[in-house]
Formats: structure tokens, sequence, C-alpha cells
């Protein structure tokens, strides 16, 4: 008889915990929806909406990320705790790979290096930026169109599309949750309508209170924030970039060492608001060489050598731009 | 012994109450304890569920062998050391555990077969689509053996440049890591430290 009354318990701790989980499985159904959003709202609209509930509501999602024939499984959490916003990704195969931010401080862990910390308010990953920075800058430099209606997820979706202005970057389709706005699948396409790359969501809840697990975070110990010591910022360099699609800023400019080949580089890095594009020039010693282009998903990789010199562009830009990027470099 | 107590111990051996007779009396006595042990057997043989060897003192011949084994003496573990240890499995354990992701219904998303080996590389590593320098310029081998220096050399050029555009790669995803927004840094300028 001595088990029944810890089978009581037992069952007492299960309905409790069950009561608890309640709450997390709720979906936001009843949350009042912006009543301008009911009467066809617009693209932009759309993408306002998807940066805003980036960071506003409790999610916890998974995710694939697929390119060349492979897939990447990411989890996605985030939430409001204390006032604070959190937020989790994490690579679910092969070594660990996992970031988290806890309001502007933006942590990464890897398993291949020591982690570090950056003052920043969105993680650089899988998911791009742009989708919760300004999208005034965005519209610069693409269309934004509402397209149609369709079902991602078990949900009724929304589809717009971001189609490039000039031709020389990519377009990015995105299918966004009707009810919460929040991302169910995105793509990246090239000018002749070829899917490069997509991020495909497999799950998806929204609660009204944030994931316990984030709540940890706040009283973790975060990693150092990065000493940019090896780079020698604002560098004057013996060359220059003459030519780039519209609407491309500098971000940075410095020297560094490429780890681990320790590969003395002279780098820039711009940006159109939704593209990150890396130029790389190095002494070198081998002979001319005209481009060579590597693709993996939409990220081109070209290289070549000519005045003693090599030079790399990195980015997901179609390999016509990557080279008109490359051969606009002059050298003084 | 007498008849009252053996049909006693038939009554007990039947599940049926006896008068008098409790299972602690029938421990205690051995002559009890005997004649229960018979009355199994005879049901047991009459049932004919003795099998081929009848074995009467098979429960002794154990009890005996029993007491000859000899005693193991096995030390008694330090509590204190156990909890130590216990106390750092934990704390090892629990940061691991608070990003620990469970299986996800990623994974149930079955996208080809041939996925479940390559998604184990890492990082990307971005496959030729276009490669200008040709092989070409060197004669066709002529013997199975004969394998020009040039082509080795070639093929170690290549792995090295393979190596050069991944670190190239990598650098790339990593300054964009690097990216301190302009937002974000000068709120931390304005607040230096919490």
């Amino acid at each position: 008889m001595k088990f029944v009354p810890f089978l009581m318990l037992a069952t007492c701790i299960s309905v409790s915990a069950n009561a608890q989980q309640q709450p997390s499985t709720e979906s936001t159904e009843n949350q009042a929806v912006e009543p301008e959003l009911r009467a066809q709202p617009t693209a932009k609209q759309w993408l306002l909406r998807l940066s805003d509930s980036l960071r506003k509501l409790n999610f916890d999602t998974s995710f694939v990320v697929v390119r060349n024939n492979r897939a990447e499984p990411y989890r996605w959490v985030h939430g409001i705790a204390e006032g604070r916003e959190l937020e989790l990704i994490s690579s679910l195969n092969g070594p660990r790979k996992e970031a988290i931010r806890v309001d502007n401080t933006v942590s990464y862990f890897e398993s291949n290096q020591q982690p570090y910390s950056v003052n920043t308010d969105s993680i650089s990953g899988p998911i791009p930026r742009a989708f919760t920075s300004d999208i005034e800058v965005i519209s610069l430099s693409y269309d934004l169109v509402e397209v149609g209606k369709s079902r991602i997820l078990g949900r009724p979706a929304q589809l717009i599309r971001m189609v490039s202005k000039d031709k020389q970057r990519f377009g990015y389709w995105i299918w966004l949750d009707i009810e919460s706005g929040l991302l169910l699948k995105a793509a990246i396409i090239n000018n002749e309508g070829e899917l490069l790359e997509q991020i495909q969501f497999t799950h998806l809840t929204i609660s009204e209170q944030s994931n316990e697990m984030l709540g940890q975070l706040l009283e973790a110990e975060l990693p150092e924030t990065h000493q940019s010591s090896p780079e020698v910022p604002k560098a004057e360099f013996k060359w220059q970039v003459n030519w780039l699609p519209e609407g491309f800023e500098m971000l940075e400019s410095n020297q560094h060492f490429v780890d681990p080949i320790n590969l003395p580089v002279d780098f820039i890095l711009f940006n159109d608001g939704l593209v990150d594009v890396s130029v790389y020039v190095s002494a070198t010693d081998e002979a001319p060489r005209k481009s060579t282009i590597s693709q993996t998903g939409a990220t081109v990789l070209l290289t070549q050598i000519r005045e003693g010199y090599e030079i790399t562009v990195v980015g997901k830009v179609p390999s016509q731009t990557a080279d008109a990027i490359a051969d606009s470099i002059t050298f003084n | 012994m007498s008849n009252k107590i053996s049909e006693s111990v038939s009554a007990f051996l039947d599940s049926q109450e006896a008068e008098g007779l409790s299972i602690d009396d029938l421990k205690q006595d051995q002559q009890l304890t005997d004649t229960w042990g018979r009355y199994h057997m005879i049901g047991d043989v009459m049932r004919g569920e003795t099998g081929q060897y009848i074995m009467p003192d098979l429960a002794n011949d154990i009890a005996v062998a029993i007491a000859a084994e000899p005693t193991v003496l096995a030390p008694q573990p330090k509590p204190s050391m156990g909890a130590t240890v216990k106390a750092k499995v934990i704390q090892l354990v629990k940061p691991a555990g608070q990003f620990a992701i469970a299986a996800s219904a990623a994974g149930l998303m079955v996208l080809g077969v041939q996925q479940a080996n390559m998604v184990e590389q890492e990082p990307l590593v971005p496959s030729q689509v276009f490669q200008p320098i040709p092989f070409g310029g060197v004669a066709d081998p002529v013997s199975y053996n004969y394998e020009p220096a040039s082509i080795s050399e070639q093929k170690q050029a290549l792995i090295k440049r393979q190596q050069k555009l991944q670190a190239i790669l990598l650098d790339h995803q990593k300054q964009i890591k690097l990216q301190a927004s302009k937002a974000a840094a000068e709120e931390q300028q304005d607040t230096p430290e919490n």
C-alpha cells in the first residue's frame, strides 16, 4: 500500500506540469490584430509587422536551411523575460554552433573557437538580419510585392517577394504567417527564377510566456566582447572598388589575418540592407588568372589574380555582379 | 504429531483457514515444516509435476552452498567523496542542459537519403561550378602506373586553393558577425557598464 500515496503525488505533479504547459501551447489567436492590417496590408506593412513580431513575440520554432541538396536543421527561440529580449539560435546537426542574444549583446559559441560577444541588436546567422532591421533601407534596392496567399507549415501564409530593382542581386521570397506575422519560409531566387537556397520552418509555437530555458540566459555569464586587436581599422589601401550595385554601402574596412591559413588581407565589407558582400585583396606571386567562381546555395565566391594581387569577392550576389565588382578594382 | 495438526497443515495447504495454526508456527517447528514439505511433494507427485528427478533436499543443499561461499567485504564508498563528485557533475551538465535541444520536428523532415551523410560536413565547402584552369596540356598516361608529376602538383595546388577559399568564406561569415550595429554600439557607449 505504500506506493499509493506516491502514485497520487506523481499524478499531482504531472497534472500541475500540464497546467503549467497549457499557457505555452496556447497560440495568440485572440491577440488583437491591428485594424489597418485587416484591410489588405501592403508588402511593406507585412515586413514591418514581421520585424515587430520577431522583436516582441515569445516563439519557439525549428527550421531547416536547404542548399545544394543539403539540409541543416536549427532551433530558434525568442522571448521577453523581465523586460529583456532574449534569443537563441542553435544548429542541431554536427559540431555545436549557437548564438544567444540578451538585448544588445550577441554571443557566439562555436566548436572550433573561443566564444565571443558582440554589441549588436541582431544575431548574424541563417535568418537574414534585415528582417529585424530597417525596412526602408531594403526598399531602396528592392521592390516589395505582396503576391498571394498559400499554406505553409499548416498555416495560412502571405507571400512577399523582394525583387532586385537592378537585377544585380538575388530576389527573396518570404512567406509570413497571416496570424502572427512571423516567418514561415524564405527562399533566395536568381534572375532566372531558379531556387538557390531556402529556409523552411518545421515547427512554430507562439506563447504568452517566454520559454523557461531563455530565462536562464539572464543568469548566464556571457563571454567577453570581441577585441578587434589584430585588425587595423580604416586602413589606407593601395586599391579601390570603383563599382558596386546601387545601395551598397561600406560597413567595415580593415587589414587582418584570415584564420587558419594566416593570410594577410585588405578587407572591405559592403551591405545593401539585406545582403553582405566582402572584398579581399592580398598580394600573391601566382600568375594572373581570370575569374574563378564557386557557389554554395546563394553564396558566390569569386577569385581572380592580376597585377600581383589576388582579389576575392564573397557574398550572396549573382556571379556577374561579383565579377563586375572584382573587375572594377584598380590599384594605385 | 497428532492427526489434528496434520489435518491443519493439510487444510493450510489447500489455502483454507486452519485452526490454531499460523504460517509462523509452521516455520518455527521443524517437524511441521517437514510435514508441509512432504505434503507438497505428495501433491506434486500425484499431479505429475515433479519432473524426472525428485530432490527433496535441494533447499538444504543450496543453503549449505551459500554458507560455504566466502564473504566478500566490499569497501563502503566515502559519503563525502560521492557528494562532491555528484555536485560537480551537476554543475558541468547543467549549462549544457540549458541549451540542449531535443530532437525536433526538423529531424523528421526527410529531404533525401544522401543528406544523412552529408550534413555532418562542416563548414560548407563551396563546390566548383566553373573551373577555367585546364588540366589539359599533359599527355594521357600510357601505362597504368604512369602519373606525370605535374598532375599531383596541380592536385595539391587545387586542394590548397580549396582550403584558402574555405578559410575566406568562413572569414566572411565571421566578419559579418563582428559587425556591431551602430545603434547598439551607441547605446553601449551611453551606458558603459551596468
